[in-house]
């Protein structure tokens, strides 16, 4: 009884509170709301554009306010979207651990970013490559076995030349990458559906040993089988002259990358050819 | 706490016939995952207001054990059903902020339909709170015109921007500067005869101030835009010359590049670089009036043909007896 007029009181004070949460809501001001519109504009930012577009909407609204530390920043909006089951989720790019941003829905049953603007045939396009793509060893799809599905696609019928124009599509809007014919998650696909993706294919999906984290591209245990990310392995055995499996101890057969670091110059990402060969061994 | 959707298909990609991917299965999926809560919503009339069920719980008698239990069950449920209303106000705004991004006016009714189902008599508290956090949390208005017809779109109502920061607004998500590092290169293409050397690239970016393999404020790691990224996305093509040793690379325009922009335009701009006119290069600004000259014939060819399909239907029509006669 108690616990319903409070409850019902919370309610109707400012909706910038969380429901029952001791934790005090972070206060939204227009600099802020430009952030949240800008970056929703984008889908997905990397973090030095993050950066740029923090001291644009300051520069717009807050002159002579002092630049929030970014991660400070970006809590104080995630408590305020917290009642509406939304976060600026922080990730990063799974070959060479690049910080990256997106605006992503908590609950998988959320109105999709992607159904707006994809046709029945489309999405379900997208729904057989992101299957082919999890199912894979090296999370890489090859085009030829996406466009031989186009058959069992629901909605209207689409032709392989068609096809292929979808994946263009997606490859722009961020939601798939290529590379060398083969497709796989854009970072932004795995920031968005993450947790769905986790919660559909519970036995195909492959989680990195390290942050817990769903994986996509990665290297694996020879012996064991464990999964690491690359920017995952890079942090982990970054300290370490010899690099063993950390499951089971074994020697660790790749080559190991190395750490982002956006003052270091550095080769970016490996040459062509290398990079063929450690795919094949990656796992 | 959701169900897997094992019965409704995938949520997010589900689409039912319904163009915009069909949102009847994210609700059905909401509501599969709170059928085992009976909802005081959907049990009892949805008209009543929530406050007043409290009063009814208060009546009954909290000292018997049966008390308490119906107490908490009560209490249990009505928590699960501010909590369902929260997730409707939140899949609301998404909605309208999705829908508002296509810059077409949302109706009650698609409101209804997609987000709100049965919940339909709690329409104006539902879209109060939507319209709160709609203004609160992003800025924007969500402003009702057409009283008939309830539909809504939204305002934003952050001020407007200067030119200088309209400028910087387009500049931010890196395609601004990073389009302008492609013409700088198709622009080396096309002088170069249409193909330039890797080498030749690389030179000329290095003069710039870009180096490959060095992350850069704005274009991030420049070989891997180059690389990969432009040919990706097919704005550059790169290719192996034939028969060099050791092997050299060469760029030319992809098929992209030549959709979106074109060799005027590029020497336009080179010319602007070096504050001279395009007839400075004959040869390239004979090559770009020919290739004007062919964008015309194809774009008229295109209208014909689009017109004679136009005549065709318009009396296929008349044959088969459409038409206010």
């Amino acid at each position: 009884m108690e616990e319903g007029r409070a409850e019902r009181r919370r309610r109707t004070e400012a909706l910038s509170h969380p429901q029952g949460g001791t934790r005090r809501a972070g206060v939204m001001t227009d600099v802020h709301r430009r952030f949240l519109q800008l970056l929703m504009t984008h889908g997905v930012l990397e973090e030095w554009d993050v950066r740029r577009l923090q001291k644009h909407c300051y520069r717009v609204h807050d002159r002579t306010g002092a630049v929030e530390e970014l991660e400070d920043f970006i809590n104080n909006i995630n408590s305020v979207l917290e009642s509406l089951y939304i976060e600026i989720k922080k990730g990063a790019t799974e070959d060479d651990g690049r910080p990256v941003y997106a605006l992503v829905n908590l609950a998988t049953t959320s109105v999709s970013k992607m159904a707006s603007d994809f046709a029945e045939n489309e999405l379900d396009l997208f729904r057989k490559a992101l299957e082919l793509i999890i199912d894979s060893d090296t999370g890489f799809a090859s085009s030829t076995n996406i466009l031989n599905l186009v058959d069992q696609l629901k909605g209207k019928k689409m032709r392989k030349k068609e096809a292929e124009q979808v994946l263009q599509k997606f490859v722009q809007n961020k939601w798939l990458i290529e590379k060398e014919g083969e497709f796989t998650l854009h970072s932004r696909a795995i920031l968005e559906m993450e947790q769905y993706i986790r919660e559909t294919y519970p036995d195909a999906v492959k989680i990195c040993n390290i942050c817990h984290s769903l994986l996509i591209q990665g290297q694996s245990c020879e012996t064991c089988g464990i999964r690491m990310h690359l920017p995952c392995v890079a942090k982990y055995f970054q300290p370490s002259l010899e690099p063993r499996c950390p499951h089971c101890n074994d020697y660790w057969p790749h080559e190991i990358p190395e750490v982002f670091d956006p003052e270091k110059e550095r080769e970016a990402g490996p040459s062509k050819v290398s990079k063929r060969s450690l795919r094949s061994r990656q796992h | 706490m959701l169900q897997k959707p094992e019965s409704e298909a995938l949520p997010i990609l589900q689409a039912e016939g319904e163009k915009d991917g069909g949102r009847d299965g994210e609700t059905q999926a909401l509501t599969a995952s709170q059928k085992e809560v009976p909802s005081p919503l959907l049990q009892e009339t949805p008209k009543e207001d929530l406050g007043a069920r409290r009063e009814e719980g208060a009546a009954e008698s909290a000292l018997t054990p049966k008390g308490v239990r119906t107490l908490a069950a009560k209490a249990l449920a009505r928590r699960r059903a501010y909590r369902r209303l929260d997730r409707t106000v939140a899949e609301l705004v998404q909605f309208l902020l999705v829908k508002d991004k296509k810059k077409s006016p949302i109706t009650r009714s698609e409101m209804v339909k997609y987000v709100i189902g049965d919940l339909k008599d709690l329409f104006p508290e539902i879209i109060a709170r939507a319209a709160e956090h709609l203004r609160y949390v992003f800025g924007f208005e969500l402003k009702q015109f057409g009283r008939k017809h309830h539909t809504y779109i939204l305002i934003n109502k952050l001020k407007p921007l200067e030119e200088e920061e309209e400028e910087e607004e387009e500049d931010l998500g890196g395609d601004g500067p990073r389009l302008g590092l492609l013409i700088m290169i198709l622009g080396l293409i096309y002088m170069k005869g249409n193909s330039a050397r890797e080498t030749q690239v690389w030179e000329m970016l290095r003069r710039l101030g870009v180096r490959p393999s060095k992350y850069h404020f704005l274009f991030g790691y420049p070989k891997r835009l180059v690389m990969e990224d432009f040919v990706q996305q097919r704005y550059l093509n790169y290719r192996q010359v034939p028969h060099t040793n050791p092997p050299e690379c060469e760029f030319s325009w992809g098929p992209r590049s030549n959709l979106e922009i074109s060799k005027m335009k590029v020497l336009g701009f080179v010319a602007k670089l070096h504050k001279k006119e395009p007839q400075h290069w004959p040869v390239q600004y004979r090559e770009a009036l020919a290739d004007e000259a062919d964008r015309a014939r194809a774009k008229a060819r295109a209208e014909a043909s689009m017109r004679a399909r136009a005549r065709a239907r318009a009396s296929a029509s008349e044959r088969a007896g459409i038409g206010p006669w």
